[in-house]
């Protein structure tokens, strides 16, 4: 019998084990970085590994402490900051939608078995649209509604189409988990004359963490990844994507500044998949061990 | 005589009736339970004994006949919480507290807070689990986990307790363990069970009766009697015990006559 109490305990030495798991990737990353470089410089490799095209890991933390512009105060790494932290909070926003509608999604297909075989097709070709091909499109349609007050911009674009990615894989998980229950745990709840909603809320949905806690980790990846893309391909204002093409631009010139934005773009992944990670810890805090994922 | 826990009569269930794949699960099925009394439906795989025990439930639907369950329909009583379910899964919900685990059906039937988790502390003192309250049933053992199960269906203080052969999973001492307990704990409370089983010492043990079903199509063969008064350790190794197991075994294997045509009328009990 296992003791309740020191689960948590348990817990924080596994995550500080990862830690420093994930420290130490960092650090066999920046070796192989110059590792490569070295072996590109006594033999020919299939690309290239000049300073031009793979900066110094020192050239690149140098890059970061420079300047933006000539003269200017503000040094690349805050700008890659600012927009990073940009970046996060769009992809949080389209997260947040995303993660809303896919619930929805899942709940209404479990609800009715004719909504799932009617919509889990277009659920799914929703993804098969490339996402470069559909970014124009929602930027022109956007820029035409209006609300009120509320006018949809270049930011609403981006934000949804983060939503857009981060909705499927939540709304395929959730569907799954909200059939999860027993055949059993159904039948105990029919016998208490428990209503379709009180089962959901005390079997169905609790019964999916183990489901719904890997979609969560999936779809703040894909709002991550539609974000920066998005950005990317809309060319919206303030993001790290817009830096990324705008520094790939200065290579030439400094090769350096446009590898401390793809820093940014890495950070703000692992920053999202920290912040999941944390809801995951919330949301199997009462679970057997052997079902963490 | 006051109404009795079920009473069903001329019950039919077709699955898929009138399509090429129809199966008549229950054809003609009559049974009644006193109140207190203890019956088993025993039988080979697909004989219809679980069927008959959902349709009692109102887990499905019966095709014809009628069936009362306390003096009401099986889908009045259903909603009045007027029986408790146990399976041979536990089905204990892994996020909740063993204590909470057994106020599930009482949060479903509306109880307050306090009186919810008097009543469950209460039920899990008479399975003798009160230790174990705020464990999750994950740690606990297979025994342990059907013993919170049987408190669980026994919240609501149910007229009737209706057991999907309960004990089937859990090895042959601690299932012999669980029935000297369930014993103890229906007549304690007066409660009604109907307990569907495949096992033969397991239903003579218990019941007052023992009903042999046969398959295709699922009917009712034989009604065996029990009589055995105080049923403890001595009473497994009785020759009354003996003589039912042998007349229960022997109306599985069809060889005394069958009670007539289609289904029993049962002996009106208690």
């Amino acid at each position: 019998m296992a003791g309740a109490t020191s689960t948590t305990g348990a817990r924080l030495r596994r995550g500080a084990i990862s830690l420093g798991w994930a420290v130490a990737g960092v650090l066999v990353a920046i070796l192989l970085w110059e590792a490569v470089k070295v072996l590109g410089s006594i033999i020919t490799l299939p690309f290239e590994t000049s300073d031009q095209a793979m900066p110094h890991v020192w050239t690149i933390a140098a890059g970061a402490l420079q300047p933006e512009v000539r003269g200017s105060d503000t040094p690349v790494w805050q700008t890659v900051l600012i927009a990073a932290i940009y970046t996060l909070v769009i992809a949080f926003g389209g997260f947040l939608i995303g993660v809303s509608v896919g619930l929805l999604l899942a709940i209404v297909m479990q609800r009715f078995a004719f909504l799932e075989r009617g919509l889990l097709p277009f659920v799914i070709a929703s993804q098969t649209v490339p996402l470069i091909a559909l970014a124009p499109l929602i930027v022109g349609i956007g820029n035409r509604i209006t609300i009120g007050p509320l006018e949809w911009g270049q930011t609403q674009s981006i934000m949804f189409i983060a939503a857009y990615l981060a909705f499927f894989p939540l709304s395929v998980g959730a569907l799954r988990g909200l059939q999860a229950a027993t055949p059993t745990q159904i039948e105990l709840m029919r016998s208490y004359a428990a209503t379709p909603r009180a089962t959901l809320w005390k079997l169905r949905f609790p019964a999916s963490i183990p489901y719904l806690v890997p979609a969560l980790k999936v779809s703040a990846a894909a709002a991550v990844v539609g974000t920066v893309v998005a950005q990317i391909s809309t060319g919206g204002r303030g993001g790290i994507g817009r830096l990324i093409i705008e520094y790939s631009r200065e290579t030439t010139s400094q090769p350096a500044k446009v590898y401390v934005a793809v820093i940014g773009a890495i950070i703000v992944g692992l920053l999202a998949a920290g912040l999941v990670a944390l809801l995951d810890l919330y949301l199997t805090r009462n679970l057997p061990k052997e079902r963490l994922t | 005589m006051s109404t009795l826990a079920v009473h069903a009569e001329g019950v039919w269930k077709i699955f898929n009736e009138g399509a090429a794949n129809e199966v008549t699960a229950l054809s003609d099925v009559s049974i009644d339970v006193g109140k207190g009394e203890f019956v088993s439906l025993i039988g080979p795989s697909g004989c219809g004994k679980s069927t008959l025990l959902r349709v009692i439930a109102d887990l499905i639907p019966s095709t014809r006949g009628t069936v009362a369950v306390a003096g009401m329909t099986p889908h009045e009583a259903r909603e009045k919480h007027q029986y408790g379910m146990a399976f041979q899964q536990a089905a204990l919900l892994d996020w909740r507290t063993v204590r909470r685990n057994v106020e599930l059906p009482l949060e479903l039937a509306g109880w307050d807070k306090e009186k919810r988790k008097a009543r469950a502390l209460e039920l899990l003192e008479m399975v003798q689990l009160q230790d174990f309250a705020e464990h999750r049933p994950w740690e606990l053992s297979g025994g342990m986990q059907q013993r919170v199960a049987i408190a669980r269906s026994l919240a609501t203080d149910p007229e009737i307790l209706l057991m999907d052969e309960p004990f089937g999973a859990l090895d042959e001492m601690t299932r012999e363990r669980m029935q000297n307990e369930l014993l103890r704990i229906s007549k304690a409370t007066g409660t009604s069970v109907v307990f569907v089983t495949h096992s033969i010492p397991e239903a003579v043990y218990l019941s007052n009766r023992v009903v042999v079903m046969s398959p295709r199509p699922g009917r009712i063969t034989h009604v065996v009697s029990v009589d055995l008064r105080d049923r403890n350790e001595d009473t497994r190794e009785s020759d009354a015990f003996f003589e039912s197991v042998t007349a229960v075994r022997e109306a599985l294997r069809g060889r005394v006559a069958p009670v007539g045509e289609g289904g029993a009328r049962l002996a009106e009990t208690s």
